[in-house]
């Protein structure tokens, strides 16, 4: 009976696999992901590795710049802040601190919000209502009130700062769970599982989550970078991770008071930020369109 | 007549690029066509149909690529010129209508809106009251009924015929000199077709324009073309007059494509009658009505009468069928026998076991004994799963096998549908819809269930297609002595394949008969109605002129007093307006639901082969 000619040549590997492998075979990916590699190692290594303090106070060594200017030197390679920190070894710390609450922020609003929206679109009626509802009310607070709401009345620290961001964006993700879901429950193939008798439950995890997951998980990919801008505001504002501990926001934001005489204060940890958000975007791009070309059947 | 031909096509090329290299679609296509004609392109799925019409409005896109060839209109080369002089003339002087109208359209605008929008494209100086009003007047052209009202209605009210005719209306009101429709009564009922095609050379002649029209479906070619193009493996092979291809077909392969035209009457093949008595599926009195908001008023709620009060028996290893239009509760109805929803009222036994308020477990054991086959093969399947995952999918919901055992049950199914085991691991996307058909059927047959209901499992596979699977359904009834319970409104198929038939009409069986008395002595109007639409290539034994029907079934929330069919009836009486007629059975299980004493419907206009009849038919 095996009379029809086969279009597809069998593939053995998984879909993920194509993915990723269509992913990386692009330029922009290689040198995303190498420029992201190297400075997740960095933050590891660095406290290792540099001879220096991120947190001692030096005052002799105040404002030195970097090493390669006049009046650098070793072993501050790029400067020092206006208590004699070095600057570099103080970025990576807050770059560390920055991916993590990024990553971890974005993985729970994900599964939360995903959760929340798949049920909420599958089940509909009041329940779909009630949730809905939640959803608009959370995402009529702005996120900076929020922060400062919660944030200044506790004593920021890590996870408070994720539970903030969490609160403040899983709405994004139910909506967009809910109203892929709606469009998918439509579908034959639900339709084709209720009659095979699959649960509810299993309809939801695995037959709508993973034709609609992937494409937002890849904007959530993005999301690690807005959610590290956040996590710089309010740093920069104040109520983020409180000193000693080294972020972005709380280098740059006391940079600014010496922009004239000792820029790199506000230089360094702004660049180091804006390269890590660049090759998070760029993976991001890359990993969508290389989905969309595996499901067209192109890669 | 020796008239400048309106559009020309020489030595058309079309190659597919593949990482596998590249490989032709359509080699030298060369064809004119004649002003003010029907011209009919014929051929299989993947013969290069579509893109022979998305070529003559030069819309040719990676991974397709033009070799050669021109295609000249009126003097012009299309192939060459730049895309804006081409987007000029596309939808002004060359319009184009696809398969898919529900897709053509734009949701979110009202139809009439978006057909203004177009005339506006096409006659920029147009004022809006004159574009409303040439819309309206071309709507009520196709017969829509109250166009004026339908013009601010949006795509979703409208049925799929009269989206198709909204499309028609798009395509022609610009006027154009040249309209090319790919296929258009692919997904139409029978009735609603015919009155297409009616309508298009109506319009043809009215409106002076030329028509390219292709299909698979050689029948509704030869009703519709004047002159008919056969192509094969993107090769014409033959172009005749519509009549005299039948009659006089001259290539090996239009013979061929003649010879695999399902005949309804002539030399039909028809089941034999059903083997056991055993009943497998019972049906009684089952009922199922929507509430719907009325949105005229305030706290108006409509009553949609989907299906009301159905009856029927299927046997143990026949296959029933259930024709009529769309709209008249087939759906419902096999969501009702599928378990998806419950009925209102009524039982639905299979094997004994009544379904109907059946939950939890005891459900889900007896879903293993019967299985529904959808019809759309794109979205039944997940685009996101293996093949091979999909298939073991009701296994693993069943806990009924697991690990090696699994796999290699899913490479026995997979092999006994005609699909490689070697595809396991693949993503469906890029196999055709009878591949994608076959996934959904070995899904169904891991279960090994004794009653498969097919629910337009064929309609969206071309004949060629439909003929292989319906001799898998075949072997497969023989192998494991599956029940089949064809929802269908494809009467050819229905005719080759069921034993039994049941005709729905308004959610109500109409007539219940076996297969032989449906097509060949039908009881009911309504029967004869659905008979005389059939566009075949052979003669019909009721004419459409006998048994005309225009317009579409009432909808299903105002049904009409007393007979449901009297108002597309042509032999209503009074009786009908008041008296509602129930099916009665004769004793050979056959009945229709009409006050009409059998023997006064008009005979047959076919010649049945035994001379006294014939003679009594034409004295008559």
């Amino acid at each position: 009976m095996t009379d029809i000619a086969l279009s597809a040549r069998p593939r053995s590997r998984s879909v993920a696999h194509r993915i990723l492998a269509g992913a990386w075979a692009t330029t922009e990916m290689k040198v995303a992901f190498f420029i992201f590699a190297a400075l997740a190692v960095l933050t590891v290594v660095a406290p290792f590795v540099i001879d220096a303090s991120a947190t001692k106070i030096t005052v002799a060594d105040r404002f030195l710049p970097p090493i390669f200017m006049e009046g650098g030197r070793y072993p501050y390679l790029l400067g020092t802040d206006q208590l004699g920190r070095d600057l570099l070894l103080r970025s990576l710390i807050g770059l560390r601190n920055a991916f993590a609450i990024g990553i971890v922020s974005v993985v729970v609003m994900f599964v939360i919000g995903c959760a929340i929206g798949i049920y909420s679109g599958y089940r509909g009626g009041w329940v779909d209502v009630v949730l809905m509802r939640i959803t608009d009310v959370q995402m009529s607070i702005p996120v900076v009130i929020l922060a400062i709401t919660i944030l200044g009345m506790s004593r920021p620290n890590a996870f408070t700062v994720i539970a903030v961001l969490v609160l403040a964006s899983w709405p994004a993700y139910a909506r967009v769970a809910r109203s892929v879901t709606l469009a998918e429950r439509q579908k034959e193939y639900v339709r084709a599982a209720k009659i095979l008798g699959a649960s509810d439950l299993r309809i939801m995890a695995l037959h709508i989550a993973p034709s609609i997951l992937p494409s937002i998980a890849f904007v959530a990919v993005l999301d690690i970078a807005r959610m590290m801008i956040f996590e710089a505001i309010f740093g920069f504002i104040g109520i983020g991770i409180q000193p000693p501990t080294p972020t972005f926001g709380t280098i740059i934001s006391a940079g600014t008071q010496y922009l004239l005489n000792a820029w790199w204060i506000t230089i360094v940890p702004g660049f180091l930020l804006a390269l890590a958000l660049t090759s998070l975007n760029l993976m991001g791009g890359v990993l969508e369109r290389s989905r969309n070309l595996v499901l067209q059947g192109q890669l | 007549m020796a008239t400048e031909p309106i559009m020309r096509v020489e030595n058309l090329s079309v190659v597919l690029d593949s990482a596998a290299g590249s490989r032709p679609i359509l080699s030298d296509v060369s064809f004119d066509v004649a002003p003010r004609s029907v011209l009919g392109i014929i051929g299989e799925s993947g013969s290069g149909k579509t893109v022979l019409s998305n070529a003559l409005i030069n819309w040719i896109h990676k991974p397709l690529r033009l070799t050669g060839g021109r295609v000249l209109y009126q003097g012009r080369d299309l192939l060459a010129l730049p895309e804006q002089a081409m987007a000029n003339l596309r939808g002004r002087e060359i319009a184009y209508i696809g398969a898919n109208p529900t897709i053509a359209l734009d949701p979110t605008l009202p139809v009439g809106h978006q057909i203004v929008e177009k005339l506006k494209e096409v006659e920029p100086g147009i004022s809006e009251a004159n574009a409303r009003k040439r819309v309206i007047d071309t709507l009520d052209a196709v017969r829509i009924p109250s166009a004026v009202r339908r013009f601010d209605e949006y795509p979703f009210q409208f049925s799929g015929g009269m989206m198709q005719r909204a499309m028609i209306v798009d395509a022609l009101v610009s006027n154009p000199k040249l309209l090319i429709a790919d296929n258009i009564t692919q997904p139409l009922d029978v009735t609603v077709a015919a009155q297409i095609i009616r309508l298009l050379r109506d319009l043809q002649s009215a409106f002076e324009t030329s028509i390219v029209f292709i299909s698979s479906s050689l029948g509704v070619v030869t009703d519709t073309a004047d002159d008919v193009i056969v192509i094969n493996a993107g090769r014409i092979v033959e172009r005749q007059p519509a009549a005299r291809l039948t009659a006089a077909p001259e290539h090996a392969y239009t013979r061929e494509l003649i010879a695999k035209v399902p005949r309804l009457w002539a030399e039909a093949e028809t089941p034999e009658p059903s083997p056991a008595n055993d009943i497998v599926l019972e049906v009684r009195d089952v009922e199922r009505t929507y509430v719907v908001r009325d949105r005229t008023r305030l706290f108006g709620e409509n009553r949609v009468r989907a299906v009301r009060g159905v009856s029927f028996d299927v046997r143990r290893g026949e296959s029933f069928g259930l024709i009529g239009e769309s709209g008249c509760g087939k759906s419902t109805l096999s969501r009702l026998l599928s378990s998806i929803e419950q009925p209102d009222k009524g039982s639905i036994k299979v094997e004994g076991r009544d379904i109907a308020g059946l939950k939890g477990t005891p459900l889900l054991a007896m879903r293993r004994r019967f299985q529904l086959l959808l019809q759309d093969p794109y979205n039944a399947i997940p685009a996101h799963a293996s093949i091979g995952r999909t298939i073991e999918e009701p296994l693993r919901i069943h806990g009924l096998a697991r690990g090696a055992a699994l796999k290699q049950r899913v490479r026995d199914v997979m092999t006994e549908v005609g699909l490689s085991p070697d595809l396991y691991d693949n993503l469906p996307v890029g196999l055709s819809a009878g591949q994608r058909q076959r996934i959904n059927i070995a899904r169904a047959l891991i279960l090994e269930p004794s009653l498969m209901i097919l629910d337009e499992t064929l309609s969206a596979l071309d004949q060629v297609e439909q003929a292989r699977l319906l001799a898998l359904f075949e072997t497969l009834q023989k192998r494991h002595g599956i029940t089949y319970l064809y929802i269908s409104h494809d009467l050819a198929m229905v005719r080759r394949v069921c034993a039994r038939i049941g005709v729905m009409y308004l959610g109500r069986i109409v007539e219940l008969a076996d297969n032989h008395t449906i097509f060949e002595n039908p009881a009911h109007p309504y029967t004869r109605t659905l008979l005389s639409s059939v566009l075949t290539v052979e003669p019909k034994p009721f004419l459409p002129e006998t048994y005309l029907m225009e317009g579409e079934p009432p909808d299903p929330i105002h049904i009409p007093a007393g007979c449901t069919f009297r108002t597309r009836c042509p032999f209503a009486s009074a009786r009908c307006a008041t008296e509602d007629p129930h099916l009665l059975a004769t004793a050979e299980g056959n009945g229709a639901a009409c006050h009409l004493e059998p023997g006064h419907l008009p005979p047959s206009s076919l010649l049945p082969a035994p001379a006294g009849r014939a003679a009594a038919c034409l004295e008559t």
